[in-house]
């Protein structure tokens, strides 16, 4: 099969003697029939599933989406279809965009950690020649912030600036010379206020909090949010066999984007607006913009541009679009906004830095009774997302493991720094550190390698959390035995000579977020595509995915090429504005691929099957017999019975013009009712493994990463060269956050190293070689059985290289990041506490299996064979954390345990003995205080 | 960022050099040299201490001599490789310079005249608004040094360039040339306190070339530079060894990056070196007793410190070796 033409009885082009075609007679081929290629490519068997009737292999079962496979880009390694555009420099970024008549603007920021206003003149401003228009916050007063729950910022300070840099004024000038000049001659009269920079401090009463909640303020603390959640039955911790306790301090990263923030505002002949960011999450700058600017939301366009890269850096609205807006709408002209890369720092949104304790226990039967986690995070001047990261620190730390109990205090304090965010593996990073390097303490205080002791206690496929997550598709076993096997962990770990070490780390994320943040799931979807099939035969999707370098563009593409069995060329991405894409929340959580691809599939299917009713009616045969394949549709037994692709959409839009379609998700309802129940669901999680191996320079306190080994459970590769990538760039990043990279605020609270020489990005000369293993586990919900690939990966690399350091040095390390600095302290003070001549001198750790090992391996044997029946969905039985302990699944856990627990508040007997976070508890509200409105 | 402006000047020659300072000071006009400008125009851009007028050293045909034992400022330290017979030492010091991009265009005079640096200084300008100012750039404010506060005489930023102790511990000598004529100094003499007065030039002076003594070859060295990535960042400490090989009282070592000039540590050598035979561990640990740090670099002082013993015996065994 093969040789079918797309365009059966077409005429050729009229040709000479000499074999030249006869200028004005050649025929063009007709649009959408695949030009230079005219003959269809045969089915690629070796891309659809065996389930059915091709050749690939689906060891996780079959997928609902199996029947719209046609071989043609699913599972195949593709360049990203915006390639071209970013290596020949046409990407158009932020700053790329230039608008006639535009102009400068440029923001006056804060001299002070924290500063009342007590008066602005602009007179001076203004007065100079080539300032168009000035702005301050009393021109907008309305408040915005991501979450609709804590709205707590200005478009430029309105009544106080809360950290250095923080937005004062801003003006709009002819160029960038007279628009610095111009921030010379703000007069400003200033009171400056007491500063709070130590987050422990934060959860002190303060004579000015940073901001005030009213009835719901605590006390007169910086607290901006608290939670407490526990979970089973606390009583199995009493008494443990083995335990570990942690208490970490991790610094704060930046994203460390290359592109700085740029804005372009413009307001149209007919007054509407017209923005161009480089936005991850455009629809909630529109509503904040809205919301600002007082006008409705109909009257702004919000264009994204190419975004260079975003990480979560990019996903607030934020204050300098806002400015943008103000300005051109008082100047009448454009205004354009680019940072300096210190600004980029200053408006940060990066990791939080954090204070994390974690305690574990385990019983004599080496399952993990329970993790006490307590994270005290520090939110910089904003709420920004910070609700959400304090679940989260806490929330996901519930999987993979099954735990006997979970207990979880966190609180976010506001501080006077810039303000923390949401970053690559949002609020999960830190706490899965401690947790990852918590476990491997324990399993060496019981003489089992701490790779047993996951493999032992991992849920199965298809399983409920402790907290009440749905697990559906879960590649965790899969992930830790590859790495085990390609690192050669059985013959180097705890073998090492002095200086070499090998670790490692799981993760477990989210695959988008089950709750959108604007709207009741319950009646709008999250995410919705239109496409679009006019009579040239070219395929427009429109979408308001936003492409921030991840490549959600090629897997809208891809899908839709996949179902329509069209080549990639033929579907063409609409993206950037919302004046014409559908809504959608944006590209964070995760959850891109996973919602849009799934609406993409659906609206293609709907197009798909316009196309095959057409043929039916031209070919006589049922759609149930038809096969699409490469721009024909024809039937299934005689190949020679079909019709081009665009012989039927001509057919299909015959009484219609162009075939629409739309399709969209919307994730299952899920979870459980207590408190935060909502913070962490997802429609599918991520699972991942590695193992890093390290080299430490005991002299120096120089780690380097040579190796990583590095297990992905992403579901199902659409395209494996972009998961690659993602994995490959995890580890990068991570290895930042974990080595080198942290925001240094000196003794007198001013961010120091505010620049990409000093904030220490690993180089090339860094990064160790990346053995990137996919996972496939082919998730039930997931588009073609595809989970996220680009937050999960970087979670394990983390507390990889802290246990490979710990396996080449016997020295735990807690104060992260790694810089040599640190090392050399720990290996220092080792050295003098076990009477040391020298580092040299160090006897890295050995293992001696205990009894407990052949305990654990005979258990994770059973367990590898449960779970391959529940993944394959032979075993489809409840299972709910708890059955390793021996509870019945089908019965509600409380009734069965006297001491189960599933609570959002400390029992009055546990104030006392609550972590450092979990003091926020002592504070009462203001409203139970009988204080304020 | 936008740059400040200045104007520009293009001599073709060392006289023309010359004569263009003096009248500039004749005119009382700020001026700073420049050369490869990797140092200095990125710190205009910060618009620390930016001058009215800049004067290129790039056309002056003299300044990009190349040979074994003379090296002019304009030279380029992509070019110090053993195909241009430069000594093993230099080479390796110069390859561990910033980046491979930098060293395109970074030069040996800017190298060996390069600012110092501390984190209080090298921001931008709203950032050291916020501080309120120090020492070194204070805007007429009077401000105080931010390292060690209360005493408003000193600034002691960090001289962080990697090429000065090797070409110090090669014995090597530098030509100065300005409007009162022309000056032949070792490398050691050229180095002045404090961190803003950091050498002996005088205005209108620059430096032309570095030369080094016939002896240089047969001297075998070490660099060893600390440092966190190893592309970009500048040394947070870094040691240079070199002896003629089996004469222990040739032996010579000289450190960087630890205060405000790079040293020769002459006296600690002798001090060994008269106690007993040559141990590279107590001789490293006379080295690192004699340097005092201080908390404007990256890393912290106490531990750049403790490294410099490290770093010391490591350039010592492998020059040893
Ligand atoms: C990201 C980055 C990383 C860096 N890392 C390193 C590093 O690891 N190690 C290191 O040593 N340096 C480093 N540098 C600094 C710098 O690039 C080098 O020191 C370089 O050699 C300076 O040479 P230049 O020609 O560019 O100097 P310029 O910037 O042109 O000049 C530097 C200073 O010397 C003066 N000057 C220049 N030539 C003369 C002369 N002939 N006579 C008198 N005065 C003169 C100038 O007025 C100026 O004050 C780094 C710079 C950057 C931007
Ligand atoms: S050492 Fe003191 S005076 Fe010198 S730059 Fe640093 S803070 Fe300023």
């Amino acid at each position: 099969m093969g040789s079918y033409r797309q365009q059966p009885g077409a005429p050729s082009s009229e040709v000479r003697k000499d074999g030249k075609r006869v200028a004005g007679k050649q025929v063009f081929p007709p649009p959408g029939s695949g030009g230079s290629e005219p003959q269809m490519r045969p089915r690629d068997l070796d891309f659809i599933p065996e389930t059915v009737g091709g050749k690939e292999a689906k060891p996780a079962g079959d997928h609902i989406h199996d029947r719209d496979r046609t071989g043609t880009v699913v599972g195949k390694p593709i360049p990203l279809v915006d390639s071209n555009a970013k290596v020949t420099g046409q990407a158009w970024y932020g700053d790329d965009v230039r608008l006639p008549g535009e102009l400068i603007g440029k923001i006056l920021r804060s001299p002070h950690h924290y500063a009342r206003i007590k008066s602005i003149d602009t007179s001076r401003v203004e007065a100079l020649p080539g300032v168009i228009a000035v702005s301050t916050g009393q021109d907008a007063p309305n408040r915005f912030g991501v979450l609709p729950v804590t709205k707590d910022e200005h478009a430029m300070a309105v009544e106080k600036v809360r950290h250095v840099g923080d937005l004062v004024a801003c003006v709009a000038a002819v160029d960038e010379a007279t628009a610095i000049e111009a921030l010379s001659l703000f007069d400003i009269e200033w009171e400056e206020l007491e500063p709070v920079f130590d987050p422990k401090k934060g959860l002190e009463d303060h004579d000015e909090p940073i901001h005030w909640r009213g009835k719901y303020h605590l006390a007169r603390t910086n607290v901006q949010k608290r939670v407490f959640q526990e979970f089973g039955d606390r009583s199995l911790v009493k008494t443990p066999h083995a335990s570990s306790h942690g208490s970490w301090t991790m610094m704060g990263v930046h994203h460390g984007f290359t592109e700085p923030h740029a804005v372009v505002a413009h307001w149209d002949p007919n007054g509407r607006l017209q923005l161009y960011t480089p936005q991850q999450v455009p629809h909630y700058t529109h509503r904040a913009l809205s919301t600002v600017l007082d006008v409705p939301m109909h009257q702004i366009n919000v264009i994204r541009t190419f975004v260079g890269g975003g990480f979560g850096g990019k996903s607030d609205p934020f204050p300098h679009e806002m400015c943008a807006a103000l300005l051109a709408r008082k100047a009448g002209r454009p205004v354009r906004i680019t940072f300096d890369r210190e600004e980029v720092y200053w408006i940060n949104r990066g990791r939080h830095p954090s204070h994390i304790d974690v305690k574990m226990t385990a019983d004599d039967s080496g399952r993990i009774s329970g993790f006490d986690i307590d994270a005290l995070i520090d939110g910089g001047g904003f709420a920004s997302f910070g609700h959400v990261t304090s679940y989260y620190n806490g929330v996901l730390a519930t999987a993979p493991y099954e735990l006997g109990s979970f207990h979880y205090t966190g609180a976010r304090v506001w501080t006077n720094k810039p303000a923390s965010g949401a970053m690559r593996g949002h609020g999960a990073v830190n706490t899965r550190c401690a947790v990852e390097v918590g476990l491997d303490e324990m399993a060496e205080s019981m003489n089992v390698d701490p790779i047993d002791l996951r493999l032992a206690n991992l849920l199965p496929p298809h399983s409920r959390t402790i907290s009440g997550f749905r697990i559906t598709s879960n590649g965790m076993r899969e992930a830790l035995e590859r790495v085990r096997e390609g690192s050669q962990w059985d013959k180097k770990f705890r073998q090492l000579p002095l200086g070499k070490g090998i670790g490692i780390g799981c993760g477990f994320f989210i695959s988008g977020s089950g709750l959108p943040i604007h709207w009741d799931p319950k009646n709008f979807p999250h995410a919705t595509v239109h496409i679009q099939v006019d009579m040239d035969g070219g395929v427009t999707v429109h979408t308001g995915a936003a492409d921030i370098g991840q490549g959600s563009t090629t897997a809208v593409a891809q899908v839709v090429a996949e179902v329509l069995a069209l080549p990639i060329e033929m579907i063409h991405v609409r993206s950037h504005e919302s004046d014409t894409s559908p809504v959608d929340l944006g590209s964070y959580s995760s959850r891109v691929t996973f919602m849009n691809a799934n609406a993409a599939i659906r609206a293609a299917i709907g197009i798909r099957d316009q196309l095959l009713k057409a043929a039916w009616d031209m070919l006589g045969y049922h759609p149930n017999v038809l096969v699409l394949n490469d721009r024909r549709i024809y039937y299934k037994h005689d190949p020679a019975i079909g019709v081009s692709y665009l012989e039927a959409l001509h057919k299909a839009q015959a009484d219609t013009g162009a075939l629409i379609a739309r399709g969209a998700y919307r994730s299952p309802p899920m979870g459980g009712v207590h408190k935060g129940a909502a913070a962490g669901l997802a429609p599918a999680y991520s699972f991942s493994a590695y193992v890093a191996e390290v080299d430490v320079d005991v002299e120096t306190g120089l780690v380097s990463c040579t190796n990583v080994w590095a297990a992905h459970d992403c579901g199902k590769a659409l395209n494996p060269l972009a998961v690659k990538g993602q994995i490959i760039g995890s580890c990068h990043m991570g290895l930042g956050q974990v080595l080198t990279e942290k925001m240094v605020y000196g003794r007198t609270g001013h961010l120091q190293n505010a620049n990409l020489l000093e904030y220490k990005i690993p180089s090339v000369h860094e990064m160790p070689h990346v053995e990137a293993i996919i996972v496939e586990s082919s998730d039930p919900e997931g588009p073609f059985g595809a989970k996220e690939a680009g937050e999960g990966p970087l979670l394990p690399i983390l507390p990889a290289v802290v246990n490979a350091v710990y396996d080449a040095i016997g020295v735990r390390l807690r104060n992260l990041p790694l810089t040599p600095d640190v090392v050399y302290a720990g290996i220092e003070k080792h050295v003098k506490q076990n009477g040391l001549e020298d580092a040299e001198a160090i006897e890295p750790p050995r293992l001696k299996h205990g009894p407990l090992q052949s305990v654990l391996v005979a258990r994770s044997d059973e367990h590898r064979e449960r779970d391959r029946l529940r993944q394959r969905s032979e075993d489809t039985s409840a299972y709910v954390n708890g059955v390793l302990f021996g509870f019945d699944p089908d019965r509600p856990l409380a009734e069965q345990v006297d001491g189960w627990r599933e609570a959002d508040e400390p029992l009055p007997e546990q104030l006392a003995e609550l972590g450092f976070a979990g003091r926020a508890w002592l504070k009462k509200e203001q409203r139970h205080m009988g204080g304020d409105d | 960022m936008l740059m400040p402006p200045f104007e520009l000047h293009h001599p073709s020659t060392v006289d023309e050099a010359v004569e263009l300072a003096a009248s500039l000071m004749a005119k009382n006009e700020a001026f700073d040299w420049v050369a490869g400008g990797t140092d200095v125009l990125p710190n205009y851009k910060w618009r620390i201490n930016p001058k009215p007028h800049v004067i290129s050293l790039a056309g002056i045909e003299e300044a990009h001599a190349l040979s074994s034992r003379e090296l002019g400022c304009m030279v380029p330290l992509s070019s110090l490789t053993t195909e241009n017979d430069v000594h093993p030492l230099l080479v390796q010091a110069a390859s561990k310079v910033a980046s491979s991009l930098i060293r395109k265009s970074a030069t040996v005079g800017g190298n060996l005249c390069l600012d110092t640096r501390c984190f209080w200084y090298n921001q931008s300008e709203d950032w050291r608004r916020s501080i309120d100012w120090c020492h070194k750039a204070d805007c007429g404010t009077g401000a105080d040094c931010r390292v060690i506060p209360n005493q408003n005489t000193l600034c002691v930023a960090t001289y962080q360039g990697d090429l000065a102790p090797n070409f110090m511990v090669l014995d090597a000598s530098v030509v100065l040339i300005g409007p009162e004529g022309e000056r032949t100094m070792p490398l050691v003499d050229f180095y002045e306190l404090d961190g803003m007065k950091k050498n002996v030039l005088k205005t209108g002076e620059f430096l032309l070339k570095v030369v080094l003594p016939e002896e240089a070859a047969q001297r075998k060295g070490c660099y060893q530079k600390l440092r966190v990535r190893d592309s970009w960042d500048f040394p947070e400490a870094g040691v240079a060894a070199s002896w003629v090989p089996g004469n222990a009282s040739s032996l010579m070592v000289a450190s960087t990056a630890l205060e405000s000039i790079p040293r020769l540590h002459t006296e600690q050598v002798e001090e060994h070196l008269t106690a007993g035979d040559l141990d590279p561990l107590a001789l490293a640990k006379i080295v690192q007793k004699s340097v005092k740090p201080v908390n404007n670099t990256a890393l912290p002082p106490r531990y750049r410190r403790a490294m410099v013993k490290t770093l010391t015996k490591r350039a010592l065994l492998d020059i040893l070796e």
